[in-house]
């Protein structure tokens, strides 16, 4: 007994000495004057995103004397989680630029501010929307899949899977490839499912419809271009896809607006860019998902702080600000008078790209989104790999998709 | 671009300096008053272990069993997103958390136990190649030999990578058609093997990729433990007449069990555990090639459902519990015995008088 | 049977005499060995000089056409790569160092004294890394954020170095009790105290332990990247594997530098373990201590 009298005593007494300790050096300036937020992001500095929003801020402090800003780069799932984390701590981040679908949880769990009250969102793009409410602010505007091809090899681009599958065809022999794409994720199934006219929602929006004849169809087809047509590698992950097109060993490639720099960057003026085609048996386009990068604003955030966030947002979106991210990034923007500048439709890759985009149709951001993709992932790969019928695998889905959303309840 | 400049030089020596002395210096203060306490005052029989036990002890209390004890209090929530904040608590939520885990599918179609039992073979799998592997390359290297120095450094790379790295350059090996398996079976006639697609194929893949990058780790503990017998045992052994087998049973297998036991112990437990490989190799997300833990993962950080994911994790760790108290026992391992006792039960006789010829030699 | 004999005898402990094909033998199996724990390394450092960022190849050649330094130098100076690794190289030094001191003394206790509550107190440790990691990170932040603790190095080298304990003191008790106790009992018959007979007998004598156990510890908070993610949110601040997250996207990673940069912080890895190679080996074991 009187051991552990001495060992909890000792306990409280190092307790006490490290919790002042700790604490008194971590004490920050509260004067009036001085305002510090952090901002965090998911763009990587490999496509120049995050440079460019050091730049912003850098230039934001420089004219805003009393204002720091520490931005942060996290990984898109790193930065939803320790996002979720650090609320629940107290100790949010205040801003984060981030992607669309991040929204569902957070507004979910009551973690960011409705912006409504703060911006006039009739200047920008459609934004997330929910509960009647706006959620978030449009940075950039896209994230849309194209179909990409290499004009050393395609000299004229399909408007129809009839037209790209036989123009494919031509280019398949030994180890080039018609066509190259990541089939592993059901990001790239979604244009597809549009264009045989199936939505992953009913109507209202949360409850999973992927048992359909829609995506019965989508499947077939997926598995068809593989194993009857022959015009895909047998296994296709975003790099390998990534690698064969920059090797010029395949014709098309399905790919989104964050790559086209990159692209442009290795195969210059022989980069085409065309909207993914017209599904030939629906005579319906093909419709990629769109989303974009926007800012959130956390709810923990008040007062003098909020003022100084908002303006911040106001800067960053500004119209000199997002001609210069158009330039810089090569992305379209959030802003609708710069979406309609010259300097997006004059530029030929923004023209296709903008061609493609308004094929789209704004990717769902609910929670429940999350169950959806889990369920595809696996069947898809299991259609694409042989081991599944396409009935199969869409009841597969649809069911497994029911019991993850359960499970989040 | 801020790089090493020398005021951050000077910053982070600060701050790692200043850490140091703050833990010596709490350290040296808890000892005193400990010291104070228990033999001036109290005059106690354990005071020299408990002051030897205080610091890591006041450590383990603050940084791991209170974060335990946080999930506990989870464990008998109800929390998720849609209750993140005001999450319910009471002993019914937690029982019907604990009930979901062995009723329900745990992720999206597969139950509780065709994962636990795919986990456990894992971990058989594992841990027996690492140890046999590992006792097998400790054995040929400890002996006075050219090179030694060269093969153990090299044996030791897949350690010393990290481990992200290590894995993510293994999954490029099981692609279909880049990764060098398959361009190997294909050379000498055979079909490649779908690694990432086909379930059977993705558990042997993640199965390889472990063994590779877990029998170092054993070897050198393995190493440590062969340096540390004398060769004395193994000559009185011979003079004794034991053969090969009668040496390695009664000599190198007892002197290295107080190395290998706990080696083994904490394998299981961690390959039980393990994250990396079995998530990485997995690129696909087969629900086939999830072990426990990678599903718990995916529940509590994918689905945010922190109640249930902290229920969860306190199966895993009765398992495993059941497991070391079990294993402790059928292995004999003396934690209840001190070193005295220990040596008269397990060295052979001829291995005492080694000790004696040791010490006498002193 | 004599030449036999002595074959497995040589084969269990050192040898001297062996005959030239087992050396080769041996030689043989070890350099099958070396390739299947090299060859991956290869293939990292094939990615890290194939010209144009890409994970895939149509080859396999080790260096392939056209190969440069390009990653390596975009790493060295566009990144700050050096910053990065002077992070992570104090963080862990001073983890190490902290973690092996408190090890080998809780061990201590742990191997020489049968306290009430010893046996459970070792099976506690085992318990505490029975609960998977990841589940530990959000009360852990919440502990630490309540301490003050986020953004200072402070608080990682404090929850490294306690993180390793457990491991530690087993391995350390395990081979403590290798070591007899008459040993002890000579020195303190010579006049020194407990702890002295602790510092001059068994620490010199559990080198090897103690070098693995000082390995664990540089490993661990060397390759962390979980619990530094939520604890430093600064950009001075980042340990390298914060910083190789940057060049990473969701879809797109940049493998050149990415490999590049891991084939570099393996070698103060590589470093650590050559020399330290020694102590694992040599050095004042009881096998040496025989002369």
């Amino acid at each position: 007994m009187k051991r552990i009298l001495s060992v909890l005593t000792g306990v409280f007494i190092l307790l006490l000495i490290s919790s002042v300790l700790f604490v008194s050096c971590e004490k920050k300036p509260k004067e009036a004057g001085p305002v510090t937020f952090a901002l965090w992001t998911q763009e990587s500095e490999s496509e120049g995103g995050f440079q460019y929003i050091e730049a912003l801020a850098e230039s934001y402090m420089a004219a805003h004397a009393n204002v720091t800003i520490d931005v942060l780069q996290k990984g898109t799932e790193d930065l939803r989680e320790d996002f979720q984390t650090a609320s629940l701590a107290g100790d949010s981040p205040e801003l984060l630029w981030t992607v669309s679908d991040h929204a569902g949880p957070f507004t979910t769990a009551d973690l960011i501010l409705p912006v409504d009250d703060y911006f006039d969102m009739s200047k920008y793009v459609e934004s997330v929307v929910a509960n009647g409410k706006t959620w978030a602010v449009p940075i950039t505007a896209g994230n849309h899949l194209m179909l990409l091809y290499n004009k050393d090899l395609v000299s004229k681009a399909p408007v129809t899977t009839d037209e790209l599958i036989a123009m494919a065809k031509e280019h398949t022999s030994g180890d080039m490839y018609g066509l190259v794409y990541n089939q592993t994720e059901p990001f790239w199934l979604a244009p597809w499912l549009g264009g045989f006219g199936g939505k992953v929602f009913a109507a209202d929006g949360v409850t999973p419809t992927l048992d359909t004849a829609a995506m019965v169809g989508t499947l077939q087809f997926l598995h068809d271009l593989k194993f009857v047509h022959k015009i895909m590698p047998n296994e296709a992950d975003y790099g390998m896809a990534d690698t064969l097109f920059k090797e010029g060993k395949a014709a098309f490639l399905i790919n989104g607006d964050w790559s086209l720099t990159d692209y442009k960057g290795v195969l210059g003026d022989k980069l085409g860019i065309t909207a993914i085609p017209k599904v030939s048996s629906t005579g319906k386009w093909s419709a990629p998902y769109t989303s974009g990068k926007y800012f959130m604003i956390s709810n923990s955030v008040e007062g003098e702080k909020l003022d100084v966030v908002v303006d911040f947002i106001k800067f960053a979106t500004n119209t000199e600000n997002q001609v210069e991210l158009v330039e810089k990034l090569v992305r379209l923007p959030g802003l609708t008078s710069v979406l309609n500048d010259p300097i997006v439709t004059g530029d030929p890759v923004f023209k296709d790209s903008g061609a493609a985009l308004a094929k789209g149709t704004p990717m769902p951001t609910v929670l429940e989104m999350r169950a959806n993709w889990d369920a595809m992932k696996p069947e898809l790969i299991a259609v694409m790999s042989g081991t599944k019928t396409p009935e199969e695998a869409a009841k597969a889905m649809q069911a497994a998709a029911e019991a993850g959303i359960a499970a989040m309840k | 671009m801020n790089s090493l400049t020398p005021e951050l030089f000077r910053a982070s020596l600060g701050q790692v300096g200043s850490t140091v002395l703050l833990i010596a210096m709490l350290a040296v203060v808890m000892e005193i008053a400990l010291y104070l306490l228990l033999v001036r005052v109290l005059k106690h029989k354990y005071a020299l272990p408990i002051m030897l036990l205080a610091p890591a002890a006041i450590g383990l209390m603050l940084l791991v069993v209170a974060p335990i004890l946080y999930e506990l209090r989870l464990a008998f929530s109800d929390m998720n997103l849609y209750r993140f904040k005001n999450p319910n608590y009471g002993i019914g939520v937690g029982l019907s958390n604990f009930a979901r885990i062995f009723t329900e599918p745990v992720l999206k179609q597969v139950g509780f136990f065709p994962i636990f039992f795919r986990t456990m073979l894992w971990t058989g799998i594992q841990v027996v190649s690492h140890v046999t592997i590992g006792l097998f390359l400790a054995i040929l290297l400890n002996r006075p030999m050219k090179l030694r120095g060269l093969y153990r450094t090299i044996l030791i790379i897949p350690w010393a990578m990290p481990q992200v790295v290590a894995v993510l350059a293994w999954r490029g090996e099981f692609s279909f058609e880049y990764g060098f398996l398959n361009i190997m079976l294909k050379n000498i006639g055979l079909a490649g093997v779908a690694w990432k697609t086909h379930p059977f194929w993705n558990y042997v893949a993640m199965n390889l990729t472990n063994i590779w990058l877990g029998v170092p780790f054993m070897m050198v503990i393995l190493l440590g433990g062969l340096q540390s017998i004398p060769s004395t045992y193994y000559e009185a052994a011979e003079i004794d007449g034991a053969n090969w087998w009668g040496q390695f049973r009664n000599v190198t297998i007892p002197m290295i069990k107080p190395v290998m036991t706990p080696a083994i112990v904490l394998g299981v437990i961690w390959t039980f555990n393990n994250f990396n490989v079995p998530y990485f190799i997995n690129q696909y997300e087969l629900e086939t090639s999830d072990i426990l833990v990678t599903a718990l993962f995916r529940a509590a950080f994918e689905y945010n459902r922190y109640g249930f994911a902290a229920a969860f994790a306190f199966v895993i760790f009765f398992i495993l519990l059941l497991f070391s108290v079990w294993y402790v026992k059928v292995a004999k391992i003396d934690i209840g015995f001190g070193q005295g006792e220990q040596k008269k039960k397990k060295l052979p006789k001829i291995a005492k008088t080694a000790v004696a010829a040791t010490e006498g030699r002193r | 049977m004599q030449k036999k004999q002595s074959l497995y005898r040589w084969f269990f402990f050192r040898s001297r005499g062996d005959t030239p094909f087992i050396r080769t033998l041996i030689h043989i199996i070890l350099i099958f060995a070396c390739i299947a724990a090299l060859y991956p390394a290869l293939r990292v450092l094939t990615v890290s000089i194939r010209p144009g960022n890409r994970l895939f190849s149509t080859t396999l050649e080790i260096i392939p056409a056209g190969a440069n330094l390009e990653a390596y130098r975009r790493i060295l100076f566009d990144k700050d790569f050096f910053l990065w690794l002077w992070n992570s190289l104090t963080i862990t030094v001073a983890t190490s160092l902290i973690g092996v001191i408190l090890a080998s003394t809780s061990a201590y206790a742990f191997s020489r004294w049968r306290f009430p509550g010893r046996k459970s107190g070792l099976i506690f440790l085992l318990a505490t890394q029975m609960i998977p990691a990841p589940m530990l990170m959000v009360p852990i932040y919440i502990i630490a954020a309540k301490l003050g603790l986020i953004n200072t190095w402070r608080g990682l080298v404090i929850a490294y170095s306690v993180g390793a304990i457990p491991f530690s003191i087993w391995i350390l008790k395990g081979y403590y009790d290798t070591i007899p106790l008459e040993l002890e009992q000579s020195a303190m018959i010579d006049g020194a105290s407990r702890m002295g007979a602790f510092y001059r007998i068994i620490l010199p004598l559990s080198t090897p332990a103690l070098a693995i156990v000082f390995l664990f510890n540089f490993m661990m908070a060397w390759n962390d990247y979980l619990l530094a993610r939520i604890m430093l949110q600064k950009k001075d601040l980042l340990t390298w594997t914060l910083g190789l997250r940057s060049i990473q996207d969701q879809f797109h990673t940049q493998w050149d530098m990415f490999c590049a940069a891991a084939l570099m912080v393996s070698i103060p890895v590589m470093i650590l373990f050559f020399f330290s190679s020694k102590w694992l080996v040599s050095g004042l074991t009881l096998g040496s201590v025989k002369g």
